[in-house]
């Protein structure tokens, strides 16, 4: 369950691949997305720097120029000085005949013309001049609102100027050109500074052509609006005609008088430059939609917008197909393990690189493999043991064995041998007990000891002193524990093969403690000696080959003797087992070597072998 | 939902950055070149400036017309103006006026100086006192003043005064000078120039006598009648003395001799138009008093203001100024005649 919980497949968020594919993006898109974004606003930024830095240096320029102009006509007033005629005219009262009046204004007015209109400035349209409630004027257009009768309303006589010009719009004074052509009053009182009187006040009325003309010079854009105001925001000029006159309402919110400033913001987002003059006190206004300077910009903009998706696109797709080949072998790897895990073990990872994924696919194959032979092997080893175990429980008790004791004791019955009879039939009992009930793989040296001493003496009932045996144990080992059924099997086989060559068989068995080469212990051993046929050489070779080898032998003659070996072998260790020793004609020793198993040995060793041997120690103690 | 909070912060990034980052508010500055406009202004407890201007008479025409136009640029200027003068053209008189202004502690003073050098030490105590001192109409030795404010380059006006006398005299006779004392200095600087322009041009023009009038239309007069005397033969007058003229004229129509001895000279059109009109003398020649006070006074605000006029400087409702030196010259001098003397109020 638990594995399976942790195993499971992972969702999207937490695959590698999803993982590979976010980080390569993020690598990717995020970079170029701010290179982008940040070189956009720095040009940006730096156009509008720029343009905010120069225009107001230009507009002071023209402002100056502007300036310079209202200085050089606000000083054309003073022409009139040049004339001695005119100027005692002007101080002259009005109070004279009529005749003298006219003569009078014929003299300054075309004075006024030849000065102002025919000479000096194309941009003077108009001059005109109040003294003593007599008006004076020569003008290019012909004009409406003034006459002698309203002259100077709504300003009086004697207005005091302190001998500044004073500029006056067109809706400030009642005067009208045809044609309405744009133009300004400059107004200047004339001065007598002889007298130090008033002589009049005079008019001059200029176009606004000459503010054109400095205008022109700007890179002038349809939607870039320049113009020109005084101190107090009213519109002198506007490169639109029908603004003149109005007020910039917002011109006591801009935060500056000279420098620029951007208004607004978003799609309407206007920078306005403005340059105060110091001589006039008019302000000169530029101002241009931020998106008609950074038009160019947009553009490159937007194709890096399309770049950037395209390389986007193409980064995104290869970061997904790497990543994928990159998983591949992992998500090949994750399902092998999965069927691994259900217990398919003959996989093979078909990986051929040779980077980390390789070895890691090599390791697995490798790893797959040692698992393989390492349940071969347990498996075989498992198999073999209970195939052991499984003969030596079948030939316990040999059917001829049974056969040819019941034989003996028929025999002893006819012959009235009744004592003879009932010690066969106690031994016979007494092994059959040993073998039937005790399901154990282990039991006392003392009790196997006793079956094999029961063994010997049917034979040596049935062989009526044929056999001669003795059993000696040497020191205090009766109650450690050995291997079940070791003993009979060997001598089983030494009395089959010694009675049939020699009349008289002996059979010395001798159980003792050694100290093993191999183990480097205490071991038990035990010897059974024979005086039999012994063991030609060849076949002792033999015997000491399939002693030696794991290959399952025959069940043959022989077969006792590896059958032993290998349940030994199998249980206690390859260090322990059975040794032959033959000399052909004279006899045979077996020796078998066991490790000292105490009791406490004894239930390590069941718990190494399994659960079941628990019982069978049960069983060994009640018997 | 950990995974999603860098993907929501990349993408606001990208928003705000393509947004270009606008602000909210309306005005944003970008670049400002305001030059700190230096308002100069005057700190609140800043006491008006105190002038004494100083004339050489007070009671004459000439000097009163001129206090007018002090008093104007006074005005004008917003300063306090100080008009005060000796009762009489006497140095030791005019040192006193211009103690007791020092004692009421005016800024500066403008002198026309009844002597070049014997003003000299009041002037320079004044200059002591911390007093910005300039002259006007007359001056003193240059260590006496910071400023000569004049009227008319003396060269122009002294051979412009010979030439209308030679021109009226028909280029020879007997001529005669009325000035206002021998000490004066503007005197005898157009002296000077009358006599080159006269060994210049009108070799057979000869000077009499230079006579004294001290700044007094009494003496004057006396002065004149006795010029008649004294030469019988003479042709013509000048005077330089803005009592002179109007003397003379007076003494040559009570001697029967208008229009036979020419009078010409400085002058104000006011008390010359009489004379000019019924022919008892030809031409007064002058500038505006009115003009002339005026100027002073604006000069003497711009010299407490630290600022030294310079070469065309324009002052306002007085025009151009030229400037030689320590020497301001406020332009050209004006004739009247029957015709146009009319015009002028002073």
């Amino acid at each position: 369950m638990i594995s399976r919980w942790l195993f499971r497949i992972p969702s999207w968020k937490n695959k590698l691949s999803t993982r590979l594919i976010v980080f390569y993006c993020m690598l990717t898109v995020i970079p170029i997305s701010l290179l982008g974004a940040v070189s956009y606003m720095q040009y940006t930024r730096s156009i509008v720097e720029q343009i905010g830095e120069y225009m107001p240096r230009f507009l002071s320029l023209a402002n100056d120029n502007i300036a310079f102009h209202m200085q050089e006509f606000s000083e054309l007033p003073s022409l009139l000085f040049n004339s001695d005629r005119v100027l005692s005219i002007l101080r002259h009262d009005a109070y004279q005949s009529r005749s003298t009046l006219n003569q009078e204004q014929f003299v300054v007015n075309s004075y006024l013309a030849r000065t102002y209109l025919d000479s000096g400035s194309p941009d003077i349209i108009g001059v005109f001049l109040f003294s003593k409630n007599r008006l004076f004027y020569s003008s290019r257009l012909d004009f409406t609102g003034l006459d002698d009768s309203n002259a100077l309303m709504p300003y009086g006589q004697d207005l005091e100027l302190g001998g500044e010009a004073k500029i006056l719009l067109p809706d400030e004074f009642p005067l009208a050109f045809v044609n309405s052509p744009p133009y300004l009053l400059i107004m200047k009182q004339i001065q007598d500074v002889d007298n130090r009187k008033s002589l009049g006040t005079m008019l001059i009325a200029v176009q606004l052509t000459f503010i054109d003309n400095i205008l022109r010079h700007f890179d002038h854009n349809d939607q870039a609006d320049l113009w020109l105001m005084d101190g107090a925001g009213k519109i002198i000029y506007h490169t639109d005609e029908q603004y003149i006159g109005t007020v910039d309402t917002e011109l006591a919110r801009y935060p500056l008088r000279n420098g620029s400033f951007r208004r607004g913001g978003g799609k309407d987002e206007w920078i306005i430059s403005l340059s105060t003059s110091g001589v006039t006190d008019w302000i000169l206004a530029h101002s241009i939609p931020l998106k008609i300077l950074t038009e160019k910009t947009d553009r490159a903009r937007n194709v890096i917008i399309l770049l950037f998706f395209c390389i986007v696109l193409i980064t995104s797709l290869l970061a997904v197909s790497y990543a994928i080949k990159f998983t591949r072998p992992i998500t090949k790897l994750s399902r092998l393990m999965r069927q691994v895990e259900a217990g398919r073990f003959y996989v093979n990872l078909e990986i051929e690189s040779r980077d980390e994924v390789g070895i890691l696919a090599r390791s697995f194959n490798s790893m797959m493999k040692t698992i393989r032979e390492l349940i071969q092997k347990n498996f075989e080893i498992k198999l073999r043991q209970k195939e052991a175990e499984l003969y030596a429980l079948q030939s316990q008790i040999n059917p001829h064995f049974m056969y040819n004791t019941l034989e003996t004791i028929n025999m002893a019955v006819e012959d009235g041998k009744s004592r003879t009879v009932v010690e066969m039939v106690t031994l016979l009992g007494r092994m059959l007990r040993f073998s039937l009930s005790n399901r154990s793989r282990c039991v006392r040296i003392r009790d196997e000891v006793q079956h094999m001493r029961d063994f010997l003496m049917i034979q040596k009932i049935r062989f009526s002193n044929r056999l001669m045996f003795d059993i000696t144990l040497k020191g205090d080992i009766e109650s450690c524990y050995t291997p079940k059924f070791i003993l009979q099997p060997i001598v089983e086989n030494a009395v089959k093969y010694g009675l049939n060559t020699r009349k008289i068989l002996h059979i010395n068995v001798s159980i003792g403690k050694e100290l093993g080469a191999r183990s480097g212990k205490e071991d038990i051993v035990f010897r059974i000696r024979d005086d039999g046929p012994g063991i030609p050489e060849e076949k002792l070779e033999q015997l000491e080959q399939s002693l030696r080898s794991d290959v399952p032998v025959a069940r043959d003659s022989e077969f006792g003797l590896s059958n032993v070996n290998a349940r030994i072998m199998l249980m206690l260790g390859p260090e322990y087992g059975l040794e032959l020793h033959s000399v052909y004609g004279q006899g045979t020793e077996v020796v078998i070597r066991i490790p000292m198993i105490t009791e406490l040995e004894m239930a390590e060793l069941t718990e190494k072998l399994g659960g079941d041997a628990h019982g069978e120690i049960q069983g060994i103690n009640r018997g | 939902m950990r995974r999603t909070r860098p993907w929501g912060l990349i993408f606001m990034l990208f928003i705000t950055a393509c947004s270009g980052g606008t602000g909210s508010g309306d005005y944003h500055i970008i670049y400002s070149y305001e030059t700190e406009t230096v308002t100069e202004e005057l700190p609140e407890d800043q006491r008006k400036y105190t002038i004494g201007v100083v004339p050489k008479v007070k009671e004459i025409m000439y000097f009163l017309i001129a206090q007018d136009g002090a008093y104007e640029a006074g005005a004008d200027l917003g300063v306090n103006v100080i008009y005060d003068g000796p009762p009489i053209a006497d140095v030791s008189r005019q040192i006193k006026v211009i103690l007791e202004l020092i004692d009421q502690g005016v800024d500066a003073l403008a002198v026309s100086a009844n002597d070049p050098e014997k003003l000299l030490p009041v002037l320079q105590e004044a200059k002591r006192k911390g007093i910005k001192v300039l002259t006007w109409d007359a001056d003193t030795l240059p260590e006496g003043r910071d400023l000569f404010v004049n009227m008319v380059d003396p060269e122009v006006l002294g051979r412009h005064l010979l030439d209308t006398l030679a021109w009226h005299m028909g280029e020879q006779g007997d001529y005669a000078i009325l000035t206002s004392t021998l000490s004066a200095s503007n005197q005898n600087e157009w002296i000077k120039w009358m006599s080159i322009q006269q060994q210049d041009y009108y070799p057979k023009m000869n000077l009499v006598t230079i006579a004294e009038t001290y700044d007094d239309p009494q003496k004057a007069y006396e002065a004149a009648k006795q010029l008649l005397q004294d030469h019988p033969g003479l042709q013509g007058i000048i005077g330089i003395a803005s009592v002179a003229p109007p003397a003379a004229a007076q003494a040559v129509k009570e001697a029967g001799q208008s229009g036979t001895i020419k009078v010409v000279g400085l002058s104000t059109p006011n008390l010359m138009a009489d004379f000019l009109l019924d022919g008892s003398a030809q031409m007064a020649t002058l500038w505006s008093p009115k003009k002339l006070g005026y100027l002073t006074v604006a000069l003497a605000v711009q010299l407490l203001d630290g600022q030294m006029p310079y070469d065309g400087q324009e002052i306002r409702n007085i025009g151009n100024i030229r400037v030689k030196g320590d020497m301001v010259i406020m332009g050209e001098p004006l004739d009247f005649t029957a015709e146009n003397v009319s015009q002028y109020d002073f």
